[in-house]
């Protein structure tokens, strides 16, 4: 069964059915008022086939996971229905059975298994404590723990290493390792690459796709991510409010979707490739009239390092410019710089060298807009005209505030309307973010995740901002939602001719949205263009990875992303480096930062780079 | 998370309602909130109505009546200048309140200030204030109150600066383990990067996110300070005589323990009624705002 041979799965698995579910429906609150939270779900998943199941916050995807590991959340009940995994209707187990049942069959891959670990326990000794390994000798287990480790591609030293010696990544595949270590049929994954760089989470998925075929195990995924989606499944289940909206195989559904909602879904994920959105025509005039347009921030060779003097530094001699009415994307996985930079910008840090102006219109006082010093020693007016909207509304809101007050504290600091029009203009930048008025009088908590982004947004603007400093905005957003964020963002810069320095580690939202492009690596700028240029190409070997990592909603241009070696194409696409580069030289080897620049034309520029070997897998993901 | 969640959708209350709706639930919610606070409510309401409840006047002398047991005119005995026993530990309950509800008020104003700025400033501020406090805190209580109090007088200005010396370096402790969590948060940020002063991010985005702290602060530091000022009468540096007051009336009365027993144990009744009614009331909301799991933001 557990054979490790590469083979393609409807061959061996056609007889064995893992998972049926039939008619599932789930329930919370009353009997006399209840509220339907699965709505008659019914799917199968056979061995080493994977189901996705796709929906947004709210639809119910997650609790139909828990139910095929015989979970409901307190306060939830079965109404109707049957959750059968392998042979045994799981609903109905004992607490006993239930134990032994997630410790054999079934086994979990939660969203931050990193959580998951214990910090004061070595990572091989958390693994050899697994229910199934206890009846083993302390040889045989240490053996089956290095086996699991070498499964996932960590080296055995990792056993003696403790969790926070472990990246995000590590930690997420210590816990994959951890649910093989059962040697499941079936394997629940929830949203299992979620908040990891992309390129990590390419790493991820390959991986646990080859293990799935290997090992002959009906996967469950659960994601929003349509492109993670189009990358591991088989088949493909859609959910909206509980209710089961299309079950259908992963090509068909994303050349053919059935349903309107799927079709709001594929239209709303942005992409790297295809016809740009409407809503991001600004591409074009982007580069039509980007003489024109008044400049508003430059920075010049900015150096900001944590602690000691002569430490690493964050950010890496960054130079650039911003014009108003310009969207400027900084790109780059976490660990490249780009918040530090925001939040230098915010004047939320220090700088440590380097100049970084907002140009103010006629007056000459060179001090005006100097924004290396501290918001706190920053004179009002250039406070105001710098606005940060951060990444996560969940934190950047007063819990225990009205949303009106979030609105209101700014208009009020900042002087920008007093009286009787100070009601007045909070409820214009309410109306302003197509936000509903009547929930200026809620609490943040009352608000949905993309209502609260949208207060997010209206506290920034309603300091009357020159300059917004977007960190992530969209990140923690649905992908319909993230669609409207993105479009009001638009609209606003247009309306406002606001500079807007949009944060992100997503090309593909960065296309919809941004006019030019700054890549991130290890705080230096390795390339740098307008968007249709640095899309269409040659790139810096790391815009290259970034590129490829991106996962596409669409099952054809995902798979081939998980194959680890560079294609011929790519090399074609390389700029900055060895000219003479054969295909040969380049697997195996990295790229280094090397001294000069290219400048390919019409802005686009890319830092020079140049081989080296590739070292051992040890530090990577 | 799922409740807030609904309640967006289906009917709209507003932040002031669920606010003051939420303060009603925690105290209705458990009933050892409830008794707890029924308990501090009946003594604050004897203090009041003491006249009311009784025809004597807790400080004249009677001498010919001295140090009776209970008779159907003096229900709890007179002590040995007889005085009712019953007016005097009904009186007895003002002194004690009012000095606690304004130490009580001091030392967790001036913790809750000094917690927040601590941990909104951090660095060396933070550093030396939680050093100094750490010196106070070393200080055996009642041994400093007594320094405090002989140096200076037995004032009621002076007890109630003495406490607040005490017990404000305890409440700024748990106070600014509060705060801690809420500084590095985005609003905290947001309101620094607009460059807003240290007093206005402390009452506008700390100050509401840890007054359920404060609130369980109040009633925990409000027993202990009862039991200190009585304690502080029972050694002579509190209410002076004739004053009626629980900690005195101990200190007159038990020579004359086996005489006139209720002349002790009236007020000492009194007093442990209200320190567990504050207990109660302190355990039941530190309960029901789940701040005894280090939970501090909604």
């Amino acid at each position: 069964m557990s054979s490790p041979t590469v083979s393609p799965p409807q061959a061996q698995a056609t007889s064995e059915c893992a998972v049926d579910v039939s008619d599932l429906s789930i329930v919370y609150g009353s009997r006399t008022n209840p509220t339907v939270v699965v709505d008659g779900a019914s799917f199968t998943i056979k061995a080493g086939s994977t189901l996705a199941l796709v929906g947004e916050s709210g639809s119910g995807k997650s609790t139909v996971a828990n139910a095929l590991l015989g979970h409901l959340r307190s306060g939830a009940r079965l109404a109707r229905g049957d959750v059968e995994v392998c042979g045994k209707r799981v609903l109905e187990l004992s607490e006993p059975a239930l134990r032994a049942f997630r410790g054999t069959d079934i086994a979990l891959v939660p969203q931050n298994a990193g959580h998951a670990l214990t910090p004061s326990m070595r990572i091989g000794k958390q693994m050899g404590e697994l229910p199934a390994l206890t009846t083993l000798g302390p040889d045989e287990r240490q053996r089956r723990v290095e086996q699991a480790l070498a499964q996932v591609d960590l080296p055995r030293s990792f056993a003696r290493r403790y969790p926070h010696q472990l990246s995000g990544g590590q930690q997420q595949r210590v816990g994959i390792a951890m649910a093989l270590l059962v040697s499941p049929k079936v394997l629940v994954l929830d949203e299992p690459t979620t908040g990891l760089d992309v390129s990590t989470q390419r790493g991820i998925l390959s991986l646990l796709r080859e293990l799935s075929r290997e090992l002959l195990t009906a996967t469950a995924i659960v994601s929003h991510d349509l492109g993670v989606v189009a990358a591991m499944a088989d088949d493909v289940l859609v959910l909206q409010h509980g209710r089961q909206l299309e079950h259908q195989p992963t090509d068909l559904l994303f050349s053919k979707p059935q349903s309107e909602h799927t079709k709001e879904l594929l239209k709303a994920v942005p992409r790297l490739t295809g016809d740009l959105a409407p809503s991001a025509g600004s591409v074009i005039d982007a580069t039509t009239s980007d003489t024109r347009r008044a400049p508003l921030l430059k920075i010049d060779d900015l150096i900001i390092r944590y602690g000691a003097r002569d430490g690493p530094a964050a950010v890496d001699g960054v130079s650039l410019e911003l014009a108003r009415g310009q969207v400027l994307a900084i790109v780059g996985e976490s660990g490249s710089g780009k918040s530090t930079l925001a939040l230098a910008l915010a004047g939320l840090l220090k700088t440590s060298s380097g100049q970084v102006q907002v140009l103010t219109t006629g007056s000459g006082d060179s001090l005006a807009g100097d924004l290396t010093r501290a918001a706190g020693k920053r004179p009002r007016d250039l406070r105001r005209r710098v606005q940060m909207i951060f990444q996560n509304a969940d934190t950047s809101l007063n819990p225990r505030r009205e949303v009106s007050s979030a609105i209101r504290r700014p208009i009020r600091f900042f002087g920008t309307a007093a009286g009787r029009s100070l009601d007045e203009a909070v409820l214009a930048t309410t109306e302003d973010v197509r936000l509903p008025t009547q929930l200026l009088t809620r609490l943040p908590g009352q608000l949905s995740g993309g209502q609260r982004q949208r207060v997010g947004i209206a506290r920034g603007l309603a300091a009357q901002p020159d300059m917004l400093i977007a960190d992530e905005i969209t990140t923690a957003l649905d992908v319909s939602v993230q669609d409207a964020i993105l479009a009001l963002l638009d609209e606003l810069r247009r309306e406002r001719d606001l500079g807007c320095l949009f944060i992100s580690h997503d090309l593909a939202v960065v296309r919809k949205i941004a006019d030019h492009v700054v890549v991130l690596h290890q705080g230096r700028i390795v390339e740098q263009g307008p968007i249709a240029a640095v899309f269409a190409g040659p790139n810096h070997p790391y815009t290259a990875d970034l590129f490829n990592s991106t996962l596409e909603p669409d099952p054809v241009l995902a798979r081939p992303v998980l194959d680890h070696a560079r294609t011929e194409r790519d090399l074609d696409t390389l700029a900055g480096g060895p000219d003479d580069l054969g295909a040969d030289a380049l697997a195996g080897f990295d790229w280094l930062p090397a001294e000069g620049v290219v400048d390919l034309g019409g802005g686009h520029l890319v830092s020079r780079w140049s081989l080296s070997a590739r070292t051992p897998a040890e530090g990577t993901v | 998370m799922s409740a807030t969640n609904t309640s967006a959708t289906n009917t709209s209350p507003t932040a002031s309602q669920t606010r003051s709706r939420a303060v009603w639930n925690a105290i209705r919610g458990s009933r050892v909130t409830t008794i707890g606070c029924v308990l501090i409510l009946l003594h604050v309401l004897i203090a009041l109505a003491a006249p009311l409840l009784t025809p004597f006047n807790p400080v004249a002398n009677d001498s010919p009546n001295a140090l009776m047991g209970a008779t159907w005119q003096h229900w709890a005995g007179t002590d040995q200048y007889g005085r009712d026993v019953l007016a005097r530990t009904l009186y007895g309950g003002r002194y004690a309140l009012i000095v606690s509800l304004f130490a009580t008020a001091a030392a967790v104003g001036l913790g809750t200030i000094l917690g927040c700025v601590a941990a909104l400033r951090g660095g060396w501020f933070d550093a030396v204030l939680m050093r100094l406090l750490d010196g106070i805190l070393a200080v055996p209580a009642i041994l400093a109150l007594l320094v405090v109090v002989t140096a200076l007088g037995t004032g009621t200005a002076i007890i109630v600066l003495a406490i607040t010396i005490i017990y404000a370096p305890q409440v700024t402790r748990v106070v600014r383990a509060a705060a801690q969590n809420i500084v590095p948060l985005d609003y905290v940020s947001a309101a620094r990067a607009r460059g807003e002063s240290w007093w206005s991010i402390l009452t506008g985005e700390l100050l509401p996110n840890v007054i359920d702290v404060v609130a369980v602060e109040v009633a925990l530091r409000a027993s202990w300070v009862v039991l200190v000022i009585s304690s502080l009468s029972f050694l002579g540096f509190g209410a002076n005589p004739p004053t009626p007051d629980w900690g005195l009336m101990v200190a007159e009365n038990r020579a004359a323990m086996t005489v006139v027993p209720l002349a002790t144990l009236a007020p000492i009744i009194a007093l442990a009624t209200l320190v567990l009614g504050l207990n109660m009331a302190a355990d039941g909301l530190s309960k029901s705002f789940g701040v005894d799991k280090g939970k501090a933001a909604a």
